[in-house]
């Protein structure tokens, strides 16, 4: 088992917890540098979709997990960074600086709605995010020529210095680059006072406010960041697929990025990365696995649906603490291998309301 | 002049008058303490205070400032902090990140600053641990810097509170029963605390508290509440001493 010994108090807000983590992480981004290099160009491509999800689930863990805000509505968003930035190329705006805007221009109506949705919590603020979404869809499909109507437009092919964007290798390099800008962002967000503003508004509001935090201001805050972010993922996702109409963003879409952060594990960076594996890797697993099953059930139609929605409901009995808190049993397991007790993990009974250990 | 003022305040929910027009003043230094039956209305005025309730009358004034219609975050960047009866901690971080949460109001950097964690961020960062870090050692928390605080057991939970309250370093500390939940030896070392508090860090206090021992230990005057209403306000002695006192506490 690996101790800790922390001399310095900058320890207590270093990005990682120690040399041997930081070590891991340096290893890790090796391999997913050489890996476009080697791999063949399907595997490129569907680690690149995973970028993609995973920058969306930044975005929406910000908001989820760290606020305790719900959103049902973030598909818009996705759609709202694609169309700006793809509209923005087609004006002649340059790439790195369209998709800058894009998030800016997603951020901005996240802020719209985060002042609307002020007075709503839980089921309510879902209720409205998603009624945001349908109205975004509709709005984007009576567009006419300007977002290409429902019939959708392709998107272009763009080129600079001689590389294409839509190179495998090329792109999987930009999706990494901004991935890994979105999680430093978050992380140092998350070791400074505006971070930990979110987390205090999460966990208790009354208290909160006691600590000279303004919650119209931080709420307003986190959803446009949320909304910048999860846009600037669907304006990659636009190039990713080349084509956009109406319903590439659609309702399934935000329940995926919710199933996200809630099967990856709420209010955890690794739940981020972990839920978009799952999210992005499930899909495929499930066509391998249907060519196994009898007729009757794999020529069915919404198997993916189904295995989805049962996957969520397990998770949610069986492990509410998503994969990051399932990782965390078994990384404690081996830890301290063979006196490993199973009641560390176990939920207490509480009494009091600010007993409640969720 | 005194630094907490408060003038004729009352307010009532729906029909019942929760507290009728209470006054007191509370002198720079002072530890001036609430106490009452069940149902009295001190942690109603504590709400007051702290602008989680709005006044119906009267008004209050802080450092010759009126308040009575201040937001509720802006009384923590006036300098007035708070605990509460059950603690309302945040849950699922730990205790060093609570602390660190109050100092919120001492905050001097930007959104862009903070997202690249600019040097100034981390010079921010730096100073904040290390004010931090002297609450714990004041209140002994040592052994639970890194503990999440649902794993904690109560009394530790009223303590980080405590802590946390300190951290915001306000002038005005609002107490809510500090000693409800906690055992006799708890109790003795919070009433220690209480002075350290007091005379060191020189904060004033305003609590609210049922255990008389600790009352009279660390108050300099006493207000008696019954029924939303004031029935005596002197010395600890004087206090539980007077006729109306008694009457409210053990009847005719």
């Amino acid at each position: 088992m690996l101790f800790v010994l922390k001399t310095l108090y900058e320890q207590d807000f270093g990005l990682f917890k120690h040399a041997v983590q930081r070590n891991c992480y340096v290893v890790l981004l090796v391999l997913l540098l050489i890996a476009p290099f080697v791999l063949e160009r399907f595997y490129i491509g569907e680690l690149s979709e995973l970028f993609i999800w995973c920058i969306a689930g930044t975005g929406l863990m910000l908001l989820v997990g760290y606020t305790g805000l719900v959103s049902l509505g973030h598909a818009a968003f996705m759609a709202l960074g694609a169309y700006a930035n793809v509209i923005l190329n087609k004006y002649g705006i340059p790439f790195p600086i369209s998709i800058i805007l894009a998030a800016i221009f997603s951020g901005l109506l996240g802020a719209l709605i985060g002042v609307a949705a002020l007075r709503m919590t839980g089921i309510y603020l879902a209720v409205a995010t998603l009624a945001f979404a349908v109205i975004v869809e509709k709005f984007i499909g009576q567009g006419g020529s300007f977002t290409g109507g429902h019939r959708g437009f392709r998107v272009e092919n763009l080129e600079y210095f001689g590389l294409y964007l839509n190179d495998p290798v090329v792109f999987y390099l930009i999706c990494l680059v901004f991935l890994l800008l979105c999680l430093w962002f978050l992380a140092n967000l998350l070791r400074s006072p505006t971070g930990r503003a979110f987390i205090a508004i999460r966990d208790s509001e009354i208290s909160a406010q006691a600590m000279g935090i303004d919650l119209v201001q931080y709420k307003t805050l986190s959803f446009a960041l949320s909304a910048a972010i999860t846009g600037m993922a669907g304006a990659l996702y636009a190039y990713k697929i080349g084509y956009l109409y109406p319903e590439t963003f659609t309702i399934f879409t935000s329940i995926k990025l919710l199933m996200l952060v809630v099967v990856g594990g709420l209010g955890s960076m690794h739940g981020i990365v972990f839920g978009a594996m799952f999210i992005a890797l499930l899909p495929q697993l499930i066509a391998i696995v249907r060519d196994l099953l009898p007729i009757w059930v794999s020529q069915r139609r919404g198997l993916e649906p189904f295995v989805f929605g049962s996957i969520l409901i397990a998770f949610l009995i069986f492990e509410p603490q998503g994969i990051y808190g399932r990782w965390l049993k078994v990384r404690l397991f081996f830890n301290q291998f063979p006196m490993y007790r199973k009641a560390t993990f176990k939920r207490q009974k509480s009494f009091l309301r600010t007993e409640r250990v969720h | 002049m005194s630094l907490l003022h408060v003038d004729n305040v009352s307010v009532s929910f729906g029909g019942v008058k929760a507290v009728n027009q209470i006054s007191f003043e509370v002198e720079e230094g002072e530890l001036f303490s609430i106490m009452g039956p069940n149902g009295a209305g001190k942690t109603t005025v504590l709400n007051l205070i702290s602008r989680f309730y709005d006044v119906d009358e009267g008004s209050l004034m802080f450092e010759n400032e009126d308040i009575t219609n201040v937001k509720t975050h802006q009384i923590a960047t006036k300098g007035i902090a708070r605990t509460f009866q059950n603690t309302e901690l945040f849950e699922h971080e730990t205790v060093l990140a609570n602390l660190l949460t109050a100092h919120h109001r001492h905050k001097n950097t930007g959104l862009f600053g903070e997202m690249l964690f600019l040097p100034k961020t981390k010079k921010q960062e730096l100073s904040f641990r290390k004010r931090v870090e002297d609450v714990i050692d004041l209140l002994d928390l040592q052994g639970y810097r890194d503990q999440i605080i649902g794993s904690l057991p109560f009394g530790i939970r009223k303590i980080t509170e405590l802590a946390r309250a300190i951290s915001l370093e306000p002038k005005l500390l609002l107490l809510d029963e500090p000693s409800s939940g906690l055992n006799p030896e708890e109790t003795e070392d919070l009433s220690f605390w209480i002075e350290d508090i007091k005379e060191d860090l020189g904060v004033t206090i305003v609590m609210v508290e049922h255990d008389m021992n600790l009352l009279s230990q660390v108050s300099d005057r006493v207000l008696v509440m019954a029924d939303g209403s004031e029935l005596t306000t002197g010395t600890p002695d004087e206090a539980t001493s007077h006729p109306d006192v008694i009457k409210a506490y053990l009847g005719d």
